[in-house]
């Protein structure tokens, strides 16, 4: 069975579907059929058996179905349920049918953005071909011997999916796409990688690696006297990610918004009142080539666009779909699918170099532990940084373990805020100042 | 559903003559999951979603020692057999990608089959009447505790595998559960704080289990309390105060910092083995003290075999303050100079089984007595407890950090870290809420600052354990509390 044809089944069980002699007045279709490739190293064993050279297929399918009466359900349903008929999916998707207004609809026909989501090396990989990553294993083994690391794991991986919406109103539309990525991670204390459309070119594979390693060993050497000595603190942007990004999205989710979830009400949004700094901005921009973030359209059939967030400090939009939208009185927005599409701007820019030149007796925070574990509601923060580096004389050398506690919104608001450009990164730096605690 | 399992029979043979031609050993992993939730806020019915995955994965390795695991959804013979040819050519591209040979692993022949009873519940139990049921819970709630917003879910789950290997091996196992979850916000225009509670069981029906239900209610309504609270709390200062951790603490304590260091397979860099290899043996907590991962019937994270086939067994990680048992499967288990204990699991068909935890659990020895339920303590009651037993006479004051809301470790230096939803300073004449902060630290530390006890085992702490990307149950706890004397190898975070 093709996606084609398992759109074609979904399609037709939605259109002659009546059970208890109820019809289905609107349907939205996704079907997505992908395949992936990938190779792990565990403790310097690449292709061990907790991470053995994979191969994989999968076809995917969602419907969204608004019954005649309203009642909406939305289901995940499996090449199996797809191929033995949808009778009983059907039955199913009517007994767990529920009156929500706001969902009741599917996305009208739209032109959607031509973006570049395709890279013919990565589908040959995703299809097995993974020759091309000999010369990439070899050079981290080469880095884990210069460097006298102990041990490394990581990872390769790269997808081809293509994926079709059909819906009742007339939208019909497909995208091809390819993901390649990698990561790695030396001793098990620090590590980074890349992932995008298509894989990073070798040369700046070579790039990465070697800061990377660069990092890792500068963990090894002893820190100065003392420890931290100043509040400031450079987050590194993988920090940026997991902390500061993850707490801004978890307060514009549409959802959070609308149930009071969220640290911003929703008549905060479009009110002239700032909630931060004059001059800081977050959107979103998923039309870029070959970014991990960027994309045609969503599950639901809502196109690709570039959104704005937050403009100078004001709050403009939350992150919507088609129900949120609704309830909210919105239009659906551009989604962040990846931290690679989002912008965060407004704050001075300066170079690693200068950050690290202003913050004598600070911290470059390489890394975190329990980011998943805070109140995202609140932006408090209260973390654990073994991988540390500590600041003295224009360098970052040495390891510090310290914590680090504040909130996020406060620290975005801190007249030290300074966005920070890492060589190599999409995400910038951030120097911040908290309140930093050597163990 | 176990009927689709059932139905497979013919394929282990088929596969066990695929395996041979093709010089391979072959362990057939065939999975049937659905998973459904329903979300209910303010009475209305937000979200009711349900997915079904089906798949096989076929995992290979040659007489070399090369691996590979290839994987397709759907349920078709035909198009699965051929997986394993996919497989066993994948594993001849490997020499050139420094693929090392895997070592040959001890795999007892195991056929068995491990199906709870009431899994006819998981059909039968209809999404809106579970929202209904959800709206009713929530106005007790919202009655008992007003000024938050409340967020229920339910999800159900049941999770049933076939795992064949080519040596004869069958296994045929189902795992169900089910959870409820509260989330309370703080309402209002002031700073707000999210505060979470569950309960967890077998059967999708738990919403009108009385005494789980119950369980539920007054968890939730102390969940929102503490919301309603929160933002009027004070900082707790940095340092290193006596500490009082509750059970669902404890299984963080457990889990993140001893039982992920304890998995074989990352024994290269773990702070627990020395040259790839457990040190067992060794002391790292009292002789009070020990540590245990054990599948329990009926818990949130139970699991009767592993997907490699073997029977998943106890483990003392800790025994009486030495490290014991680790958690290794059959590939890891020879290198690390442990026993493989069947101690691995997987998401999916699609992921390679990795050793993780079921339940785990730190016990004392002769812990002090703690009557009554656990939910009947709080802080008042929770001094009476430490002040029996002395703890005062040593510490002017104990910060109590109730709730385990996450964690994490480095497993190559041993630092870990988790949070709580609240901390209380305790005297002798009060206690003061201050907001939840980071406890971090060294693990060894951590364990052997344990003095005292309090209460029998409570063991139904629950999460979603995601290492490497794959996300499966876990559960936990300890007695109802444990007294952790000051140690500056561990530290509260704060201001």
């Amino acid at each position: 069975m093709t996606s084609d044809e398992a759109l074609d089944r979904l399609v037709a069980a939605a259109r002659s579907a009546r059970p208890g002699g109820v019809r289905v007045r609107e349907w939205s279709v996704h079907v997505a059929e992908s395949r992936r490739a990938s190779i792990g190293t565990q403790d310097a064993h690449t292709g061990g058996p907790h991470s053995p050279l994979g191969i994989a297929e999968a076809l995917s399918a969602r419907w969204h179905l608004v019954w005649e009466d309203g009642r909406v359900v939305s289901s995940d349903l499996d090449r199996t349920a797809i191929e033995e008929g949808l009778g009983e999916a059907i039955e199913r998707a009517r007994a767990a049918a529920r009156e929500d207004p706001d969902a009741a609809q599917v996305a009208p026909p739209a032109r959607m953005p031509d973006v570049s989501l395709l890279d013919s090396a990565a589908a040959r990989m995703a299809a097995g071909d993974l020759a091309p990553l000999a010369g990439r294993l070899r050079a981290i083994r080469d880095r884990l011997a210069s460097h006298g690391f102990r041990t490394w794991s990581g990872s390769f991986h790269a997808t081809h999916t293509t994926a079709r919406i059909v819906t009742s109103s007339g939208l019909d539309a497909s995208s091809e796409s390819t993901l390649a990525g990698w990561h790695a991670t030396f001793d098990g204390e620090l590590g980074n990688g890349h992932v995008a459309r298509a894989q990073d070119g070798d040369a700046e594979f070579e790039v990465r690696l070697d800061r990377l390693a660069d990092l890792a060993a500068r963990l090894r050497l002893p820190a100065p006297p003392g420890g931290a000595r100043s509040r400031l603190a450079v987050l590194h942007p993988a920090v940026v990610r997991s902390l500061v990004f993850g707490t801004l999205l978890h307060n514009l989710d549409g959802a959070a918004v609308a149930h009071g979830e969220s640290r911003f009400p929703a008549k905060a949004f479009g009110s002239r009142m700032p909630v931060f700094p004059e001059g800081l901005s977050l959107r979103v921009e998923p039309l870029e080539p070959l970014k991990a973030g960027s994309y045609r359209f969503t599950l639901e059939g809502v196109p690709a666009a570039p959104t704005t967030f937050v403009d100078r400090g004001r709050l403009v939009t939350p992150v919507l779909g088609l129900k949120y939208a609704r309830r909210l009185g919105g239009r659906p927005t551009g989604i962040p699918v990846a931290s690679d599409a989002l912008r965060l701007s407004g704050p001075p820019a300066i170079a690693l170099e200068e950050a690290l030149e202003s913050a004598p007796g600070g911290t470059l925070v390489l890394a975190v532990l329990g980011v998943h574990t805070q109140d995202r509601a609140s932006g408090d923060f209260s973390l654990s940084a073994p991988q540390a580096l500590a600041i003295a004389g224009g360098s970052a050398r040495g390891r510090l373990r310290v914590t680090m506690s504040g909130n996020v919104f406060e620290v975005l608001a801190d007249d030290a805020l300074r966005l920070v450009r890492f060589p190599g990164e999409d995400v910038p730096g951030l120097r911040i100042r908290c309140a930093v605690e050597n163990r | 559903m176990i009927e689709r399992l059932e139905a497979l029979d013919g394929l282990g043979a088929e596969i066990a003559a695929r395996a041979a031609r093709a010089g391979v050993l072959a362990v057939w992993r065939t999975q049937l999951r659905s998973v459904r939730r329903v979300v209910v806020r303010a009475g209305r019915t937000e979200e009711s979603t349900s997915a079904v995955f089906s798949g096989h994965g076929v995992q290979v390795r040659t007489a070399e020692g090369r691996m590979a695991l290839a994987s397709r959804d759907g349920l078709d013979p035909l198009p699965a057999l051929r997986l394993l040819d996919r497989a066993a050519d994948a594993t001849r591209s490997g020499e050139s990608l420094g693929v090392a040979s895997s070592a040959d692993a001890d795999l007892p022949v195991v056929v068995a089959r491990s199906v709870p009873s009431g899994l006819e519940a998981f059909e039968e139990t209809e999404a809106p009447a579970v929202a209904a049921r959800l709206a009713e819970i929530e106005r007790e709630v919202a009655a008992a505790a007003p000024g938050v917003r409340l967020r229920l879910t339910w999800v159900s789950d049941l999770d049933a595998w076939r795992v064949l290997r080519s040596d004869g091996t069958d296994v045929l196992y189902a795992m169900p559960r089910a959870v409820l979850r509260a989330a309370a916000t703080t309402d209002g225009d002031g700073s707000r704080h999210s505060i979470g509670a569950s309960v967890a069981g077998p059967d999708p029906r738990l919403a009108w289990n009385e005494r789980l239900a119950g369980l539920f209610l007054r968890r939730a309504v102390a969940a929102a309390r503490l919301a309603r609270e929160l933002p009027d709390a004070l900082v707790h200062p940095a340092g290193c105060p006596p500490l009082v951790i509750d059970y669902t603490l404890a299984k963080g304590l457990a889990h993140e910092a001893f039982g992920h260091a304890a998995e074989a397979d990352g024994f290269r860099s773990s702070v627990l083995a020395r040259d790839g290899r457990y040190r067992t043996g060794e002391r790292v907590g009292a002789d009070r003290v020990s540590i245990v991962d054990e599948p329990i019937p009926g818990d949130h994270a139970w699991q009767p075999y592993g997907p490699n086939g073997l029977v998943r067994e106890r483990a003392a990680i800790v025994d009486r303050g030495a490290l014991a048992d680790a958690l290794a499967d059959p590939w890891s288990a020879a290198a690390s100079g442990v026993a493989a204990r069947g101690s691995e699991r997987a998401e999916s068909y699609r992921s390679a089984p990795l050793p993780r935890m079921s339940n785990i659990r730190i016990e004392v020895a002769d812990p002090l007595p703690a009557p009554g339920s656990f939910e009947d303590y709080g802080a008042a009651e929770l001094r009476d407890l430490l002040s029996a037993a002395g703890v005062f006479r040593r510490h002017a004051a104990v910060s109590w950090l109730s709730g385990y809301t996450g964690g994490q470790v480095n497993t190559a230096t041993g630092d870990f870290v988790f949070h709580c939803k609240a901390i209380r300073r305790i005297t002798r004449d009060g206690d003061v809420l201050h907001r939840p902060a980071i406890f971090s630290g060294s693990m060894f530390g951590a364990l052997a600052a344990i003095r005292e006890a309090f209460g029998p085992l409570a063991l139904d702490a629950i999460g979603t354990c995601g290492k490497w990307g794959q996300n499966v149950p876990s559960s936990g706890g300890s007695h109802f509390f444990l007294v952790l004397d000051p140690d500056p190898s561990f530290r509260l975070g704060g201001s």
